[in-house]
C-alpha cells in the first residue's frame, strides 16, 4: 500500500498568509480575533472574527479576473492551493518532460478539496430582484435577467475552489468536493490519503475552504449557543462559544514513489485517518465523546502507530462547553495516561468550520518540524470537566515526530488524522 | 491483497415519475416523461416554465417523525423516502450491535435555503434590496433554528444518520451534477477498505424553485420548450435546446459481499467499480473530443478489472444539452472504438429530466434494475438521432431485453467532475470467485 508523503503546504487565515506566519503568530500568543470589518456588525450580538485576506481579494489569485466567477471562500481555497503547489516544486518539473509525459502526469494529478458548501450570502444576490418582483413571482421571473448576473449560479458552486484549481493548474485526475461542515477539510485529507493507497492518482492537492462570517450565519450559532460574544477560550472554565475564522490550507501529497521519481521535498507524511458519528442529529453532542474515541481509535490503528507514539495532539478545541467537554473525555478514554502535550489552535485564528481540519494539519506539520507544541494563549483556568487534559498556556516540547489532529462537525460526526515529519 | 466485493442488496427511488422504484422503473422501460408545466409555484414569468415534479409527494405521510419533519426540507423528505425504501429492501438495517459498521455517504443539493425562508428574510431585512444587519437581528426566520438546521449542506446527512441509527464513516459530497455518483463511488471504497460493512448511499436534491430555476434560466441550460414539456429532454437528438430540470431522490444499501450472500440477500449487482476525473476546460462543460470523461470511463473499467468487451449497456449522463451530448458520445466512441455497436445506450433523462446531484444516484438504481431484470430503459424523445451521436446503438423506443453483463453509469457536473460508476451481473461475479477471482 503507497505511503502518502506531504510535499507542499500553503494556507491562509486571520494568522497570516503562509503556515510559518501562522505559526509564528500562535507561539507569540496572540489571538488575532478582532470586531469585524468587512461589514458593520456592531447590531450583532456577537461581533469577533478572525478575517483574513485583506482589502483586495483580487490579489491572492492567480488571475485576477476570476473573481467575476467565485465567491469570497473560493478566493481562500484557490489561493491556498496555488502555494502548496508552489512549495512542492511539482510544476517546474512536469514542464521539463515531454508532451506525452506531462498529459499522462495531468491525468494522474488528482484534487480533493473540503469546502463548507452553500453561503446565505450568495443568495442575497437575489434580493433586489425580489424588491423589483414584490413579492409577485411572475414579475420575478420576467425581470430575472436585468437583476442577477447570468454567472450567478456558477458563482455559487460550492465545487468552484475543485473547478478552478483544475483548470489553473490542468489536473485532470481523481477527485472529490465534501461539504460536511467542520470535518470536511480533515476527510479531504483522508480521501487522499485513501486515494493514493488505492492507486487512483500519483498526487493530488487537497484543500479545505471556509468563510462563514455571515451576518445570519452568526445569528444562528449564536442563538444555538455556539458562538461567543467576547473570545475563544478552549477547555476554559469560562469558555463560552467559538469564534469563526475564514481561509483555506491545503496540502499536495504524492506517493512515495512519485515523490522520489521527482525528487521531491518531503515536508511529512499521513499516516492514517479514522472517522465515526454518533447519530445524534445535526445539532447534538453525545457528553461522553463516543464518536471521537472511535474515530481516535480507527485513526492510530490505521497509521499502525500506539497511543504514546502520538507526540502532540491538535484538539478541535472550539470553545463550546460541549465540544470541549465531550473531546475531553474522548482523549481521556484513549490515551489515559498515555496522553501526549495537547493543544488547539482556533483560539488564535478562529474557527474556519470547513477549512479548519485542514488548517489545523497544516499548522500542526509546521509545529512537528520545530518540536513545539504551541500553547493556548486564551487559557486562564482548565474546566474541571476538562480535568487531567494536558494542556497548557505555554509552549511545550512534542514527544515524538507525530501528531493526531480532531475534527468534529454537525450531525455528531468526528475524523482523527495522524501525521508525521 | 483482494478487495473486498460490494453487494447492492437494497434501492430505493422518489422520482419525477414515480415515488417509489416499482413505479418509476416501468415508466423508465415505457419511456414516460415526467416534463410537465411547473405546479410548485408560479413560473410563468421565466423563459421556461416547464419540469420534472415529484408528483403528489405526501411528505406527512411518507415521514413519520414529525419532530423530523421539522428539520427537513423537501428534498430531504425525498431522501428519507427514498433510504427508507432502500432498507426495507434489503432487509436490513443498522442495529446497536451493527452501528459503528455501518456507514453513510449522500451527494447533497446546493440549494440550501428553500424560496419561502429567503423570501421572509428579504421582506423582514432587505425590503430595499440590500440585507440591513439590524433588522436581521430581530427576524423571526433568521432567529429560527428550524431554518438554519435546514439550511444546513449537512441537514439531510445528519437525518438519515441519526433515523437509521448509522454510527460509522459519515460524508456528504457535492460535486453538483456528479455529486449522487461520487457518493455512490465513495460508498464502495468505504466497504472495499474496511471502514464499513454496511453502506447507505445516495443522492437529493431540488432545484425547482424560483431561484433554483432562475441559475439555469440565466445561463440558458434549460429547455425553453415551454409548450411540449414531456419532450423538451431529447437526448441525443439534433434538435435537442437543454435539460429538463427535475427532481427526486435515489438511494442503495451496500454490503460486503460475501455476509450478503451468508444472509441469503437479493443482490441486484455488484458494485465493481468506480473511475473520477476533472475536465479541467470551462466551467459548464466538457471539451468536444470527449477528454475528461474520457479517462474517467477508463478508470472505472480498470478498477472494475473489466475490459471494454464487459460492458452491454451505458446509462448515459445525457442531458440534452447540446454540449453534454456531443463530449459524452466523442468518449463513449474514443473508450469503446468499435464495441459502440454492441453496447445499448439510453439517457433516462429523457424521461426523469435532470436530478441534479440526485442524478448519479438515481441512475445507479436504474443500472441495478437493468442488470436485474435484463432490461435496458428506453431513451425517450428520439426523433432524429444527432450525426455526432450516431455511432451510438441507442435505446429507441421499446426497452430492449437481454443479459447485462455489466453497465457503466456516466456523470459529468458543473466544475468539471466527471463520475463513472460500473456494475456487474451477480451471476458474472459469482463465477470470478469461483474461478479464483
Amino acid at each position: 500500500m503507497a505511503r502518502a508523503i506531504i510535499t507542499g503546504t500553503g494556507a491562509i487565515s486571520s494568522a497570516g498568509q503562509t503556515p510559518t506566519e501562522i505559526l509564528d503568530t500562535i507561539l507569540a500568543g496572540k489571538s488575532v480575533l478582532a470586531p469585524i470589518a468587512t461589514f458593520d456588525a456592531s447590531a450583532l450580538p456577537a461581533s469577533l472574527a478572525g478575517e483574513a485576506g485583506g482589502s483586495d481579494l483580487r490579489k491572492l489569485l492567480p488571475d485576477r479576473k476570476l473573481m467575476k466567477f467565485i465567491r469570497r471562500t473560493d478566493v481562500f481555497g484557490i489561493h491556498a492551493a496555488a502555494s502548496a503547489i508552489e512549495a512542492s516544486d511539482v510544476h517546474a518539473w512536469r514542464e521539463s518532460l515531454d508532451a506525452e509525459d506531462a498529459v499522462r502526469v495531468s491525468d494522474r494529478f488528482g484534487c480533493i478539496v473540503g469546502s463548507g458548501g452553500g453561503t446565505f450570502d450568495s443568495q442575497y444576490d437575489y434580493f433586489p430582484l425580489m424588491t423589483v418582483a414584490r413579492d409577485d413571482l411572475h414579475a420575478f421571473g420576467e425581470e430575472l435577467s436585468a437583476n442577477v448576473s447570468p454567472m450567478w449560479l456558477l458563482r455559487s458552486l460550492p465545487n468552484n475552489v475543485l473547478c478552478h484549481v483544475g483548470i489553473t493548474h490542468n489536473l485532470k485526475g481523481t477527485n472529490a468536493c465534501i461539504t460536511h461542515h467542520s470535518i470536511s477539510g480533515t476527510l479531504a485529507l483522508c480521501e487522499t490519503l485513501e486515494a493514493l493507497r488505492a492507486d487512483e492518482a500519483d498526487r493530488i492537492v487537497a484543500v479545505g475552504h471556509d468563510a462563514p462570517i455571515e451576518p445570519q450565519n452568526l445569528l444562528y450559532y449564536y442563538r444555538a449557543g455556539l458562538v461567543s460574544p467576547d473570545g475563544l477560550r478552549p477547555f476554559d472554565a469560562s469558555r463560552n462559544g467559538t469564534i469563526f475564522g475564514e481561509g483555506a490550507a491545503a496540502m499536495v501529497v504524492e506517493t512515495e514513489a512519485a515523490a522520489a521519481a521527482r525528487g521531491a521535498p518531503r515536508r511529512g507524511e499521513i499516516l492514517g485517518s479514522g472517522s465515526a458519528s454518533e447519530a445524534l442529529g445535526i445539532l447534538a453532542i453525545g457528553a461522553d465523546g463516543d464518536g471521537l474515541a472511535r474515530a481516535i481509535t480507527l485513526a492510530l490503528d490505521d497509521a499502525g502507530v500506539a497511543a504514546q507514539d502520538i507526540g502532540m495532539i491538535v484538539g478541535h478545541a472550539n470553545g463550546t462547553s460541549s465540544s470541549d467537554a465531550s473531546e475531553a473525555r474522548a482523549i481521556a478514554r484513549v490515551f489515559g495516561a498515555a496522553m501526549p502535550p495537547v493543544t488547539g489552535f482556533k483560539w488564535a485564528f478562529g474557527h474556519l468550520l470547513a477549512a479548519s481540519g485542514a488548517l489545523e494539519a497544516v499548522i500542526a506539520l509546521e509545529a512537528l518540524h520545530r518540536g513545539v507544541v504551541p500553547g493556548i494563549a486564551t487559557l486562564a483556568s482548565l474546566d474541571p470537566d476538562c480535568a487531567g487534559l494536558r494542556v497548557s498556556r505555554d509552549t511545550r516540547a512534542t514527544r515524538s515526530d507525530t501528531a493526531l489532529v480532531l475534527s468534529r462537525g454537525f450531525g455528531s460526526t468526528n475524523t482523527a488524522l495522524v501525521i508525521r515529519v | 491483497m483482494r478487495l473486498r466485493r460490494v453487494a447492492i442488496t437494497g434501492v430505493g427511488l422518489v422520482t419525477p415519475v414515480g415515488n417509489d422504484v416499482a413505479t418509476s422503473w416501468a415508466a423508465l422501460q415505457a419511456g414516460r416523461s415526467g416534463g410537465a408545466p411547473i405546479e410548485q409555484f408560479d413560473a410563468s414569468g421565466f423563459s421556461t416554465r416547464i419540469a420534472a415534479e415529484v408528483k403528489g409527494f405526501d411528505v406527512d405521510a411518507a415521514i413519520d417523525d414529525r419532530k423530523l419533519r421539522k428539520f427537513l426540507s423537501r428534498p430531504h423528505g425525498f431522501a428519507v423516502a427514498a433510504a427508507d425504501e432502500a432498507l426495507r429492501d434489503a432487509g436490513i438495517a443498522p442495529t446497536p450491535a451493527t452501528a459503528t459498521r455501518w456507514g453513510i455517504a449522500v451527494g447533497t443539493g446546493m440549494m440550501g435555503v428553500p424560496y419561502a425562508d429567503l423570501a421572509e428574510v428579504h421582506d423582514h431585512s432587505a425590503p430595499a434590496g440590500e440585507l440591513e444587519v439590524a433588522k436581521l437581528v430581530d427576524d423571526p426566520s433568521a432567529n429560527d433554528p428550524m431554518v438554519f438546521c435546514r439550511s444546513q449542506s449537512s441537514a439531510g446527512l445528519s437525518a438519515l444518520a441519526r433515523r437509521y441509527g448509522i454510527r460509522g464513516y459519515a460524508s456528504s459530497v457535492h460535486t453538483a451534477c456528479a455529486s449522487g455518483g461520487q457518493a455512490v463511488g465513495t460508498a464502495m471504497k468505504l466497504i472495499r477498505r474496511g471502514n464499513a460493512d454496511c453502506v447507505l448511499t445516495g443522492g437529493f436534491d431540488s432545484m425547482v424553485n424560483p431561484v433554483g430555476l432562475a441559475g439555469f434560466c440565466l445561463l440558458s441550460a434549460v429547455s425553453p420548450d415551454n409548450d411540449t414539456p414531456t419532450r423538451a429532454s431529447r437526448p441525443f437528438d439534433i434538435t435537442r435546446n437543454g435539460f429538463l430540470l427535475g427532481e427526486g431522490a435515489g438511494f442503495l444499501v451496500l454490503e460486503e459481499w460475501q455476509a450478503a450472500k451468508r444472509r441469503g440477500a437479493h443482490i441486484y449487482a455488484e458494485l465493481a467499480g468506480d473511475g473520477n476525473s476533472l475536465s479541467s476546460y470551462r466551467i459548464t462543460d466538457s471539451p468536444p473530443d470527449g477528454d475528461g470523461p474520457i479517462q474517467a470511463m477508463r478508470q472505472s473499467l480498470a478498477n472494475a478489472g473489466m475490459t471494454i468487451d464487459d460492458i452491454d449497456y451505458i446509462n448515459a449522463h445525457g442531458t440534452s444539452t447540446p454540449m453534454n451530448d456531443r463530449s459524452e458520445s466523442a468518449a463513449i466512441l474514443r473508450v469503446f472504438g468499435e464495441r459502440c455497436a454492441d453496447i445499448g445506450v439510453s439517457s433516462t433523462k429523457s424521461s426523469m429530466g435532470h436530478l441534479i446531484a440526485a442524478a448519479g444516484a438515481v441512475e445507479s438504481v436504474v443500472c441495478a434494475l437493468a442488470i436485474r431484470d435484463g432490461t435496458m430503459p428506453v431513451n425517450a424523445n428520439l426523433t432524429e438521432v444527432d450525426p455526432d451521436c450516431a455511432h451510438l446503438n441507442l435505446v429507441r423506443d421499446t426497452p430492449r431485453h437481454g443479459r447485462i453483463r455489466a453497465a457503466l453509469s456516466n456523470s459529468f457536473g458543473f466544475g468539471g467532475s466527471n463520475s463513472c460508476v460500473v456494475f456487474r451481473h451477480p451471476g458474472e461475479t459469482e463465477a470470478l470467485i469461483a474461478a479464483g477471482g
